[in-house]
């Protein structure tokens, strides 16, 4: 549905986008996270025709990037509100409904129904001005699916939106079933939703695949700490070095902390461990790695820097 | 697409009521307040001036060039003296009493007679009292119609003549006042003109700070139909502009603005040129601020060049000439010639093929500066 192949774009001396390759299939929700400044939204300008890549090519649904077929195909929603405030959420989609060619009828159907998707039915007569934060970004998301894109572009929808409001945008795009292209820099998000994730910094992408590949390849191993009411946890310390599955152990005072393979899975054995040496333990904590880490891992630095 | 555009651009100025201040109440009131002020008689009561040393027919002719309000009768009179006897009882209001002799230069007589104190040399005295000051002004005015009918008697035969052969037709010029509502009512709905295309181009500049234009630029429409669109309505609301100042001149002041064709292809020409030329100066903003800025400053030098503000015709030949370099002065050579000569619907032609071509070249130049600011 949509392939990028080498976008760049300059800004003077400074290359905001470079070299920048993915694709998106049908049906799949691909996430691009990244810290902000790290080229997401430039890069979504271009697919969209808000800018003209120095360097490489898009394709949307066959069609050249910026040209009308590709924008046809594509619904945006961009990161800041995009509609009148002056008008109604009705009026508003009923302009922009026009522009895509929707007109009578149809297009009031379809207006019914995407303010059915994203929960304004009731308040879909009343100026965007009068809304509250969250509904004013229902109201810009309504907006980019009322003409059915084949793609859709969405551009840190949830930023400064209340956890209501962000999960009804969330599962909104989770229901979809069509192609998207969701930037972002909540990395719960881009778990949550997107089959495959591009993980964004300084104008490329620097890993790429599902959220588990990713961890797998670049976030580190599982870590588990074990907390004791012993002074001398070394006895314990050997005995876990000696276990299928542990990788280092690190003790320090009446604390052990644990490199495994699968935290979660090894629990148990290593509680029953303990208890077979006469340790008593007064706290456990399993930590798995996530797309923060690695993005730190990929990066050296903390992905909302 | 470009009606699509178009019709949501009007929808958002009504709602905003941009419209309705800029298109109905901005221009209504300046009508009512320009008709209150030419269109009735005035205020004040009969004021009665007295003449003497100029025969009647130059008293009349003088008296169509001066556009003296219809409360003010003038009277000839035997000599000075009566002149001034006259004025002290009170039995006038103020009086001119001329002298031929010292008139005889044409030169002397040209120098403006209407400051105080400056009557002696070019021949005029203006008897005045000092619990009549409007009797004051008229009579100075009554001077300086009474001097330049004796001007034009002698470029007519390089001598004082009297009757002088040009005359002043009182058709032409209307009575008083009207004939100044005439000339102002156009003048200041071609400034509205100007002003009304500058504001409603800033809201494209709105558009791009709130992010609609993005959402525009995204979706399958071409850029030109876009700023089509905006150009469609803001030449919608101009006309409606210039239609609400005319109707409410005319139907409700008695205003005469001319042969009606006439003026509908001059307010056509004028919204045009006008509408294009804001356009294209408020595309050249970085954000609203600046855009209102440009417009207010050179909305002020085009309504002085081009005789908004004051008439051409009392400017310098320098800028009598600089005046037809600017679209509102052209405007205002069509309306001129519609309303104050009473010529008929070709003589509006000319002008309004110099609008078309202003409006051309302007909107060229904005079609091209809007177009970047909609695509990349």
């Amino acid at each position: 549905m949509l392939t990028c192949e080498g976008l760049t774009k300059r800004f003077g001396g400074r290359t905001a986008v470079d070299g920048v390759s993915f694709s998106v299939a049908a049906g799949e929700c691909y996430g691009l996270l990244g810290p902000n400044g790290a080229g997401k939204t430039t890069t979504i300008s271009m697919l969209c025709g808000l800018l003209e890549p120095d360097a490489g090519s898009v394709s949307v649904d066959g069609a050249p990037g910026g040209s009308l077929g590709a924008k046809a195909a594509v619904g945006y929603v961009p990161q800041e509100l995009a509609l009148y405030p002056d008008l109604s959420a009705v009026e508003n989609l009923k302009f922009f409904g026009q522009l895509y060619g929707m007109v009578g009828k149809e297009l009031t159907r379809r207006i019914g129904e995407t303010l059915e998707l994203v929960g304004l039915s009731e308040r879909g007569r009343d100026r965007v001005g009068t809304y509250s934060g969250g509904m004013k970004r229902r109201a810009n998301m309504a907006a980019g699916l009322l003409h059915r894109p084949r793609l859709l572009v969405l551009d840190e929808p949830t930023v400064g939106v209340d956890p209501q409001s962000r999960n009804a945008i969330l599962d909104t795009v989770a229901a979809l079933g069509i192609a998207v292209l969701y930037t972002t820099h909540y990395m719960e998000e881009a778990s949550k939703l997107c089959q495959r994730i591009g993980i964004i910094d300084e104008g490329r992408i620097i890993a790429e695949g599902t959220n588990h590949q990713l961890i797998v390849a670049h976030g580190g191993r599982d870590r588990v700490r074990l907390t004791t009411h012993s002074h001398d946890v070394r006895p314990l310390a050997d005995a876990y070095r000696d276990l299928a599955g542990v990788h280092t152990v690190q003790a320090e005072g009446a604390t052990l902390e644990l490199e495994t393979d699968h935290g979660p899975g090894l629990l148990p054995g290593l509680v029953a461990l303990a208890t077979g040496l006469g340790f008593e333990l007064s706290g456990v904590e399993v930590r798995i790695p996530d797309l923060e880490d690695v993005f730190l891992g990929l990066t050296g630095k903390e992905l909302r820097d | 697409m470009i009606r699509v555009i178009a019709a949501n651009e009007l929808r958002r100025r009504v709602r905003d009521r941009s419209i309705v201040i800029g298109c109905l109440v901005a221009p209504l009131l300046m009508a009512a307040v320009l008709g209150l002020s030419f269109a009735a008689g005035g205020a004040s009561g009969p004021v009665r001036l007295g003449v003497s040393g100029a025969s009647a027919q130059l008293v009349r002719a003088a008296l169509n060039a001066s556009q003296l309000p219809r409360q003010v009768t003038v009277e000839v009179m035997g000599d000075g003296a009566a002149v001034r006897a006259a004025v002290a009882d009170g039995t006038l209001g103020a009086g001119v009493v001329l002298d031929v002799k010292k008139a005889d230069t044409p030169r002397r007589v040209l120098i403006p007679v209407v400051a105080p104190g400056s009557t002696h040399e070019p021949g005029f005295d203006v008897i005045t009292r000092s619990s009549s000051l409007l009797g004051q002004e008229y009579a100075e005015s009554l001077a300086a119609g009474l001097s330049s009918q004796l001007f034009a008697g002698q470029l007519d035969g390089g001598r004082v003549i009297d009757p002088p052969r040009i005359s002043i037709v009182s058709e032409n010029l209307g009575h008083g006042q009207k004939g100044t509502l005439n000339f102002f009512a156009p003048n200041i709905a071609v400034v509205f003109l100007f002003i009304g295309s500058g504001l409603g181009m800033r809201s494209l500049l709105m558009e791009r700070t709130q992010g609609t234009l993005t959402r525009i630029a995204v979706s399958p429409v071409r850029a030109s139909r876009v700023v089509l669109g905006k150009l469609l309505a803001i030449f919608t609301t101009g006309l409606a502009t210039i239609g609400v100042i005319w109707a409410v001149t005319t139907f409700v002041f008695g205003a005469s603005w001319g042969d009606p064709g006439g003026v509908a292809l001059m307010a056509v020409g004028a919204t045009l040129a006008m509408c294009a030329l804001g356009v294209f100066l408020t595309s050249l903003a970085k954000d609203e601020q600046q855009a209102f800025g440009i417009v207010l400053i050179v909305g002020l030098g085009l309504s002085l060049l081009g005789g908004n503000l004051l008439p051409s015709g009392s400017l310098p030949s320098l800028f009598q000439t600089l005046s037809l370099g600017t679209p509102n002065g052209w405007a205002l050579v069509g309306f001129g010639r519609l309303a104050q000569l009473r010529e008929p619907v070709s003589a509006a032609v000319d002008p309004f093929l110099v609008l078309l071509a202003i409006a051309a070249v302007m909107g060229l130049l904005a079609m091209t500066r809007v177009r970047r600011m909609v695509e990349p």
